[in-house]
């Protein structure tokens, strides 16, 4: 175990350093200039220059990176004009267009993202799997064609017609709702689940469909096998062939699915934040892209391809208690 | 999915260069009936909302780009000069805000000296002399601080390679002889500086309490309101600055208790919320959202909505540029024949109709403050005239059509595929064969207003700094304005000694009536060698809550003033 740990932490190590390789390596071949957009309408040479000494973006890329590795290691001094802001490892820089240090802002907005994951997570598991089941254990019943019919249209909605649609029916016109914006947990917990409801639905709404088919496919596949008839011919009740061994089956797959889903979901919710107004790390990502905000996007990408890789090995964790076949290796 | 994802990515520079830019005119029935139960004695008190889709980044001084010290920036900064904060035409006119006067100019316009008011305090409490403005003028040259307009650099004296106090101490050519005056040298006649001195780089800012990149996380405030809490792309949170009085003020009502915006909203929600005006969003406005095709198409039928929303109307021309330095454009045939076949009405379909845009035909935009003189050299009607586009092309030597590349940005803007679209259709009725060259906005920006890279043809726009005739006309055919590194906006890289030099005698003039007309006729002048072909002024609706009360649009930057808008 302590072994598997070791070197799933030296794996996500070199996984992520690749991937900042990747990203410095992607916008410095992509056209555009930051200190162009940071320098304002009318921009002349000297102050653009001025700019990229500032950022310096006067050095050749590799140095960049090396001072990039260095900042992670041992931090860094950036000039704020009259004095020195000192920013202390893991250093990931500061942000071109905010002047803000990346670690501060990504510490800033994973609150907002973890709590529309989490929430929209637990809700399209309960929707999904609940749903799945219902399907699953009467294949071919009302329910299971109702069911399917609802999950196939959640997913076909886009995110952004599906979220308006929700806040018109409940800020609008039956106003039982007041218009999305983040409150933290910490502040006001009530706050904060009211304001997250209508965004974790949405999420919720167009994810729960794969979930759904998934748990409704395995369910069956399971239900057909020799050990599932083997019980019955034994006379074991339905009740607890079901609980017992075709939902213990039926886990594994979703387990797997979920640990991916949730990692990638986590700094992807661009479309659910931007309509709801919630400052999150999808958003953050986007701007950064637009604004060719290098560092920023180098952190968010970190941040997200951390949570990918974290939600894996859990996963996999997961995977080795709901089915002790599986070997930690 | 991608195209909503799509919308989004392009509105974001949008926003950033609408916030960079002003706007023009007035809603007559929504200020009527805004303004008629509104009383700036009783005014006081609620909470105004603020709800805009760009980001609030950079509430520092030296950072701002605005036009008229800008629309949230001017509840806390207050200038040497500021725009007149009148409805209709006067509000074009720049009025004193710290200082006693606009300036007085001597030395043919190349020195300024200005006189502050008394009992002019910062939220502090601490009294704010002239020493306060030159600090706030020099720290905007520093490295660190960049995104304010490039007048300063320009115009001071010495200040071309001065790099702020932090590194190169004082700039010797602001004087500040005593605690309430200051005098500014500058290189050449700047008839116009009182404009300039409206800008956010004229604001105080005490030595004492800058911390550089950090000063904007609380700037110090000289105006009716102070940051009580600044949640970057967020909220800002803005309470009575106590120290500000309406005795020292005469331009701000500062009628809310209390301003709170919420900003990196979605603006279909913004719009959306702002029609239903449910709760806390009757108490609402927003900054930088447009109306949507929604809200535009119920406008006709929806009285109420309809009485909430300002008409307004930027002074900006989008156009399509040439470069001359590139055949076929070199020969003004050519230039003149596709300015008979452009379709201006197919291009303002594209771009929403016309309630959001008007034809132009003049560079200028058609506001008399700029100078505006009706002019149409190349009278194509609103349908364009292919007829004619042939004939002159057939005198150039293309009897038979030719094959040209227009250069557009892939924005979802007034400039992007739409208008590109428009302008290829209406010129294939005059033989002219257009390919389109799509460029991501970045790279647009790097190939367009780089002289050497400039393509042949390109759609883009121009947007005033201040009310005037210079900001809009100085930078795009100023010859001296050519800048060969990038960031070139003279597109026709156009250098004629005969302008430069109107330009010149035009920046003496200390009577901006006088300067106007002279801008006015060189427009005419200028527009006769078809360097541009203009296409449209663009107009925005906003929307406002429904308690929101003295809503009316400055003509200066075509925007709603929060410093005097009530809740109550």
């Amino acid at each position: 175990m302590t072994r598997y740990l070791l070197r799933r932490i030296v794996e996500t190590l070199a996984v992520l350093l690749l991937l900042s390789a990747c990203v410095y390596a992607v916008f410095y071949v992509l056209p555009g200039d930051p200190a162009r957009l940071i320098c304002g309408k009318i921009c002349l040479p000297d102050q653009l220059t001025a700019i990229h000494q500032k950022l310096g973006l006067d050095q050749p890329l590799w140095e960049q990176y090396l001072h990039f590795l260095q900042g992670l290691v041992a931090g860094r001094d950036y000039s704020s004009g009259p004095s020195v802001n000192h920013c202390p490892a893991p250093c990931l820089g500061y942000s071109f267009q905010t002047d803000q240090p990346v670690t501060g802002l990504l510490l800033d907005r994973l609150p907002v993202s973890l709590s529309l994951t989490l929430g929209a997570a637990v809700l399209w598991l309960v929707i999904g799997v609940g749903t799945g089941l219902v399907s699953g254990l009467r294949p071919g019943s009302l329910a299971d064609r109702a069911l399917t019919a609802v999950a196939l249209a959640g997913t076909a909605t886009p995110v952004f017609v599906l979220g308006l649609v929700l806040l018109l029916v409940f800020c609008v016109y039956l106003a039982w709702l007041p218009f999305p914006g983040y409150v933290p947990l910490t502040e006001d917990p009530v706050a904060w689940a009211q304001n997250l409801l209508l965004p974790w639905l949405t999420l919720a709404l167009t994810t729960a469909v794969v979930y759904s088919r998934l748990t409704r496919t395995t369910l069956l596949e399971i239900l057909a096998e020799d050990h599932i008839r083997t019980l019955r011919a034994y006379g074991v009740p339905e009740r607890r062939i079901i609980g017992r061994h075709a939902l213990r089956g039926t886990l594994t797959p979703i387990i797997t699915l979920f640990g991916l889903h949730v990692g990638t979901v986590l700094g992807s919710t661009v479309l659910t934040e931007s309509l709801f107004g919630l400052p999150g790390l999808g958003k953050l990502l986007i701007d950064a892209v637009n604004t060719i905000d290098v560092p920023v996007v180098v952190g968010a990408t970190l941040l997200s391809g951390f949570a990918i890789v974290v939600g894996n090995t859990l996963a996999d964790l997961l995977y080795h208690f709901a089915d002790p076949r599986v070997h930690l290796t | 999915m991608r195209t909503s994802h799509k919308v989004l990515t392009a509105l974001v520079p949008l926003a950033a260069l609408l916030a960079a830019c002003g706007h023009n005119t007035q809603d007559a029935q929504g200020a009527k009936n805004s303004t008629a139960a509104f009383d700036p004695a009783t005014c006081q008190g609620g909470t105004l909302r603020v709800l805009n889709q760009g980001d609030l980044t950079h509430y520092d001084p030296a950072r701002l780009y605005t036009s008229g010290g800008g629309k949230i920036p001017t509840l806390l900064f207050r200038t040497l000069t500021t725009r007149n904060r009148v409805p209709g035409p006067d509000s074009t006119k720049v009025v004193p805000d710290l200082a006693t006067d606009v300036g007085t100019p001597s030395d043919d316009a190349k020195t300024w000296t200005y006189h502050l008011k008394d009992g002019l305090k910062f939220e502090d409490g601490t009294p704010i002399t002239s020493a306060d403005i030159k600090y706030g003028i020099e720290r905007s040259f520093a490295p660190e601080l960049p995104g304010g307009a490039p007048y300063l650099r320009d115009w001071l004296k010495d200040a071309q390679n001065y790099g702020g106090p932090y590194k190169d101490g004082e700039l010797s050519s602001i004087e500040t002889p005593d605690d309430k005056t200051i005098i500014f040298k500058l290189r050449k006649p700047e008839g116009e500086f009182p404009y300039l001195a409206t800008a956010t780089q004229f604001a105080p800012v005490p030595k004492a309490k800058d911390t550089g990149v950090d000063y904007e996380k609380h700037p110090i405030s000289s105006g009716p309101y102070k940051v009580e809490s600044f949640d970057q792309s967020k909220h800002l949170v803005l309470v009575r600055n106590d120290n500000w009085s309406r005795q020292i003020d005469d331009q701000r009502l500062a009628c809310p208790d209390r301003i709170e915006v919420t900003a990196g909203l979605d603006p279909a929600v913004v719009n959306q919320r702002l029609a239903t005006g449910a709760g806390d969003d009757a108490n609402a406005a927003t900054t930088d959202v447009n109306l949507g095709p929604a809200e535009l198409a119920r406008l006709g039928s929806d009285p109420q909505l309809a009485a909430h929303v300002a008409h307004t109307h930027f002074g900006d021309t989008t156009y399509l540029a040439f470069n001359p330095k590139v055949k076929p454009f070199d020969d003004i045939k050519v230039r003149e024949a596709i300015s008979y076949a452009v379709n201006r009405q197919t291009v303002i379909n594209a771009v929403g109709g016309s309630q959001l845009a008007d034809p132009a035909t003049t560079f200028l935009p058609d506001q008399a403050v700029f100078g505006y003189q009706p002019y149409d050299h190349f009278p194509a009607g609103p349908t364009g005239d292919p007829a004619k586009a042939k004939e002159l092309l057939a005198q150039a030597g293309y009897p038979n059509g030719l094959t040209i590349t227009l250069t557009h940005s892939t924005a979802q803007s007034g400039h992007g595929p739409g208008v590109a679209t428009a302008i290829q259709d209406a010129l294939k009725q005059a033989g002219i064969t257009v390919n389109l060259e799509p460029l991501d906005p970045d790279s647009f920006d790097a190939k367009v207003n780089t002289p050497a890279t400039e393509p042949g043809l390109s759609i883009d726009g121009w947007g005033a700094d201040w009310p005037s005739g210079n900001p809009f006309l100085a930078p795009i055919f100023d010859g001296r304005q050519i800048i060969k590194s990038g960031g070139n906006f003279n597109l026709a890289q156009y250098d004629n000694p005969e302008v430069n030099d109107e330009i010149d005698a035009i920046n003496k003039l200390t009577d901006p009536a006088a300067a106007a007309k002279r801008w006015g006729a060189l427009d005419e002048k200028i527009g006769k060698e078809a360097l541009t072909v203009p296409l449209y002024h663009s107009k925005d609706l906003l929307l406002f809550g429904k308690n929101v009360k003295n809503a009316w649009v400055s003509d200066w930057n075509g925007l709603y003033d929060l410093s005097v808008m009530s809740v109550k």
